[in-house]
């Protein structure tokens, strides 16, 4: 399946984009995502985010489905 | 559904506005008590640079989703009788306002109560991002406490 992901502040300056398309088997959880992504983007290691799903925060154990709006969110600076 | 209200705005809050927001409220006079909290960028100095500005980003959706939470269970938990949030998108420079909360009430307590709660909950939960700017152009990211 393919699904869309939306990067923020220091996730989109690793990953140099806001958003793009990343495939992945269908029934793939948000951490079979992560460790995708994390294999793609070398920096992305050493940063701290969070991964909302439909703008809810997830946990890793979360199944993916390719309706659903994946972002991944740094540390909030509001205010 | 209620009609939701608009949080972000272009670039810094000015007192003008904060100003005016204010007079709108000596109509309402079951009013006794206003407490407002005002967050401005400070020119923070970190590793011998220091911060010229804040450039705010927000995964935009979520966060007016979050905005719109936080005020129902605010309203939920205090008895307030209005609520108004303001976040600025964009370059706020150093001593500039980049949040306004403004909650009013009949009396003074509940307003003091639930204005910390709306701000700590709103640093904690919105999904704003802050680009902190410095003179020489380079950046560094804005991490909430």
């Amino acid at each position: 399946m393919e699904l869309k992901i939306l990067y923020f502040g220091m996730i989109a300056e690793a990953t140099n984009c806001n958003e793009e398309e990343i495939s992945l088997q269908s029934g793939s959880t948000v951490e079979q995502l992560i460790h995708k992504l994390n294999n793609k983007y070398d920096k992305l290691k050493d940063l701290s985010f969070n991964i909302a799903i439909d703008k809810e925060i997830s946990d890793h154990s979360t199944l993916l489905n390719a309706s659903s709006e994946i972002a991944l969110l740094p540390p909030f600076a509001g205010g | 559904m209620k009609k939701r209200k608009t949080v972000f705005v272009e670039g810094p809050i000015s007192p003008s506005f904060i100003a005016n927001s204010i007079e709108k409220h000596q109509t309402k006079t079951t009013i006794g008590a206003h407490d407002i909290f005002l967050g401005q960028v400070r020119a923070d100095e970190i590793e011998g640079k220091v911060v010229q500005a804040i450039d705010y980003t927000a995964y935009q959706e979520m966060a007016e989703n979050k905005f719109h939470e936080i005020r129902e269970a605010t309203f939920d938990k205090f008895d307030l009788t209005c609520m108004h949030i303001y976040h600025s998108l964009g370059k706020v420079k150093a001593g500039e306002i980049c949040l306004f909360v403004f909650v009013s009430a009949p009396h003074r307590k509940v307003t003091f109560q639930a204005l910390e709660y709306l701000v700590d909950t709103i640093k904690k939960e919105v999904p704003i991002f802050g680009k902190e700017i410095f003179e020489d152009e380079t950046h560094t990211w804005k991490v909430n406490n």
